[in-house]
């Protein structure tokens, strides 16, 4: 299940409302763990006994760690986790590239990757790790534990959210109507982020793509892909700490708009936030950061990025994306770093190399991708043609509309003004905006199923 | 306050329209999608499988809530098309873009391999009628159909009749790709001028349905209203007898498709592989052999007066392979008469 479909919105919601409020105190949790592995049932059927078993395991490891040895449960705990990780998400992978490069004709293996597995996955092992390190104790209640990794808000597509940061909520939260309309408020954005932009944006890419292209063409289209997956993700994570809010969870913040950087350090601070963390904080800084010497640090950064390109996905065009930021952030670490200081050259350049690198990420075949990055630096083709001035016409309003939230400008603004005489037209103006939004996205959500049968006929 | 507000009237549409939406009974057709609905009993056969299409097809006003996205789109973002259909002016024209140059040029090796393979002792001519999208203007994405009639021009080894420059946007229905019957009726004359059926002033009754709305409606999603659709007949078209290879005896008309979602079918019964029009009243031993695509339905019932016999074969539902046991060629005027639109997708046609 999905947060921008239907039934999420207008059957799993109100239901989760009505009951989860009316429960007593001490059984909300216990709602939420119910509603929680729900959600995760209508997506994933019997894949809910995988996540279970997940949940149980790790709970054990916790309890074991304290209580028996510390390293070696820790080294069983990391060991499965990341097992199941490798068997559901790279089997194949590897299969396939050993196929390629030594010729065997191994056969793949038949398993759909799980919904979420990477996300809960690293749940896990940030508290595994977190107990290991006395930074936190076991949890003791097996079914608060389940709660904290299959809480619905985060468990498919995250942020990924640490044991640490949620435990005491876990216990003890409070709700008030500031809390959830606040959470309204981010989820209502974050759903016509998803809705109302990124999947425009997805059409565009796929219309000009089927075009004749030009170089114009090629730079739409990595437009589109680059804010399709901005507006994707950052509205997926909206609407993931906005219902957080509504059941009493702060989840910490996971996008600062990122396409606003100066450089590309500056983008990895601002983009993804809780995944780049989790790598700095359990790959990066216990291998010695940067601590260690040049080629020390060389070497961490490598690991990591070749990690991060791995973790998005299990094909090569993510080994390239995440090494492609690896070259990018040793460049700048140790040539660019005094050039980047936020002048109009700094975001150029950024904005740049992040275009190109969804690119990279959005095209998964890679002689396609050659071709399309030849196009995009206009090797062998037109600058323009009549079909990209076309689609830059009809997509015209979108990409400003697009640039305008990509900056915390207006935002900043509105804030201001909220604190003058305005602030009770600014109120009304944005509980008539939240409605115009939701009305907007589900009219949209509802003409995204709209599926005629004609059949071939001319 | 706000935030009361706000989570009220929140909370509030979420139960309101969840509700609504068990409550209120069940439609099981969407006329115009032109297909079902999911009904509960689907959501009771697999409660998790069907749950989310059984609430977006039953969502309360869904037509409405289409239409009123598709204006949004429209006028929010200037998104021109829907479902790659324009709506220009209350015509809504079907993107038939871009140019491929290998469907086309496979039509016209198809119809070349027809030509010298089965057609060496027959009159054979071929005819382009344009698709509406040949009236678009600036600003619109629009095949190069310049460069589409040059090749064909260039590479066809038949004779051709022009009858592209005889029609304006109004010769076609608003919501349906095809032209009107009548519009027909003024390249009846450039017809004959190859054919020589012997065309003259004959009088027909015109029949009007009101209520028309094409197959385009269904995928623009939005509102628009509906048209007449006319049909001529007369003593000639009435007597005729007409036979599906597929579904044996049918009239010219057949007026039981109007209440169809595709009331363009009342033209001939809608898609048929092999039709044969005899009428025994023609006072002649003419034959005319139409190749063809649906185009032609509503084209072909105002040419029986003059004929003795018609067979149109339309070959995106039976391949040129078996046609030879169904027709015979020999000494007959054969025509091929396409829209540019199946020329643009040619491998539709089943040759070779």
């Amino acid at each position: 299940m999905v947060f921008s479909s239907i039934s999420f919105l207008f059957f799993f919601l109100p239901l989760l409302f009505l009951v989860y409020f009316l429960a007593p105190k001490r059984f909300k949790n216990y709602v939420l763990l119910f509603f929680s592995l729900l959600f995760y049932f209508f997506g994933e059927k019997w894949y809910v006994i995988l996540l279970i078993t997940s949940c149980v395991i790790n709970y054990l490891c916790g309890i074991f760690m304290e209580r028996f040895n510390k390293k070696a449960f820790l080294v069983i705990g990391l060991f499965i986790n990341l097992g199941l990780l490798f068997y559901y998400k790279y089997t194949n992978f590897f299969i396939g590239t050993f196929n390629d490069i030594f010729g065997f004709g191994i056969h793949t293996l038949s398993v759909v990757l799980p919904l979420g597995i990477s996300f809960f996955t690293f749940q896990n092992i940030s508290y595994l790790i977190d107990v290991y390190r006395g930074d936190v104790r076991a949890q003791r209640n097996l079914f608060l534990y389940s709660t904290y990794i299959t809480l619905f808000p985060q468990l498919v597509a995250g942020p990924i959210v640490r044991y640490k940061d949620v435990n005491e909520e876990l216990d003890k939260r409070d709700s008030s109507y500031s809390l959830f309309s606040s959470g309204v408020v981010r989820f209502v954005t974050g759903l016509g982020k998803k809705v109302l932009i990124a999947d425009l944006f997805y059409s565009m890419g796929t219309s000009i793509m089927k075009s004749n292209m030009s170089f114009l063409s090629y730079l739409l289209v990595a437009i589109s892909f680059t804010f399709q997956i901005y507006y994707d993700f950052s509205g997926y994570s909206d609407m993931a700490i906005g219902l957080g809010r509504m059941f009493g969870f702060n989840f910490k913040e996971n996008f600062n708009y990122p396409l606003i950087a100066s450089s590309v350090t500056d983008f990895w601070r601002r983009w993804h936030i809780s995944l780049s963390s989790f790598f700095r904080d359990y790959v990066y800084i216990p291998l010695g950061g940067n601590r260690k010497g040049i080629f020390k640090t060389i070497r961490n950064i490598f690991l990591v990025w070749l990690l991060t390109g791995l973790w998005h996905g299990a094909s090569w065009n993510f080994v390239f994306w995440g090494l492609y930021f690896f070259v990018l952030l040793i460049i700048e670490k140790f040539f660019l770093k005094k050039y980047l200081k936020g002048g109009i050259f700094s975001y150029f350049y950024t904005f740049v190399v992040i275009l190109v690198s969804f690119v990279i990420f959005s095209i998964t075949d890679l002689s396609q991708l050659f071709v399309f990055l030849k196009g995009l630096f206009c090797i062998g083709v037109t600058l323009v043609n009549y079909e990209s001035l076309y689609y830059l016409d009809i997509y015209f309003v979108l990409i400003v509309v697009s640039l305008v939230g990509i900056s915390p400008y207006f935002k900043e603004k509105l804030e201001n003004l909220k604190k003058g005489k305005l602030n009770k037209v600014i109120n009304v103006c944005e509980v008539l905006w939240v409605i115009l939004v939701f009305v907007l996205s589900v009219t949209s959500l509802i003409s995204s199923t709209f599926n005629p049968f004609i059949y071939f006929r001319f | 306050m706000k935030d009361k507000v706000i989570t009220f009237l929140f909370v509030g549409i979420l139960f309101i329209v969840g509700i609504c939406l068990f409550v209120k009974g069940d439609k099981e057709l969407s006329f115009y999608e032109r297909r079902k609905l999911v009904t509960i009993d689907k959501v009771k056969s697999d409660f998790f499988g069907n749950l989310d299409d059984y609430m977006s097809d039953q969502f309360p006003f869904r037509d409405e809530v289409i239409s009123f996205n598709s204006v949004t789109q429209r006028y929010l973002f200037r998104i021109k098309d829907k479902n790659d259909v324009y709506v220009v002016e209350d015509y809504l024209i079907e993107k038939n873009y871009p140019y491929n140059e290998k469907e086309v040029m496979s039509f016209i090796d198809k119809i070349n391999y027809i030509n010298s393979n089965y057609l060496r002792d027959s009159n054979v001519f071929y005819s382009v009628i344009p698709d509406k999208s040949y009236f678009l203007k600036d600003g619109y994405l629009k095949l190069d159909f310049d460069r589409l009639m040059a090749q064909l021009s260039k590479d066809v080894n038949i004779q051709y009749i022009d009858i592209f420059d005889s029609f304006v946007m109004e010769d076609y229905f608003k919501t349906d790709i095809h032209l009107k019957q009548d519009s027909y009726f003024k390249v009846m004359s450039v017809f004959d001028r190859y054919l020589n059926f012997g065309y003259r002033n004959l009088t027909y009754n015109k029949n009007v349905y009101e209520n028309f709305y094409g197959a385009s409606v269904g995928k623009v999603g939005s509102y628009v209203d509906s048209e007449d659709i006319m049909y001529f007949s007369n003593s000639f078209i009435d007597n005729a007898i007409v036979k599906h290879l597929e579904f044996g005896k049918r009239d010219v008309y057949d007026k039981d498709k109007l209440n169809d979602v595709d009331s363009y079918n009342l033209f001939l019964s809608g898609p048929s592989s092999l039709i044969e029009i005899v009428n025994e009243n023609s006072g002649n031993n003419k034959e005319l052999i139409i190749f063809r695509d649906s185009f032609a339905s509503s084209f072909v019932p105002l040419l029986i007066p003059y004929y003795n016999k018609i067979t149109m074969i339309d070959l995106r539902y039976i391949k040129m392979d078996l046609v030879p046991n169904y027709v015979d060629f020999k000494n007959k005027d054969v025509l091929f008469l396409y829209s540019s639109l199946i020329l643009n997708s040619s491998s539709l046609l089943k040759v070779n």
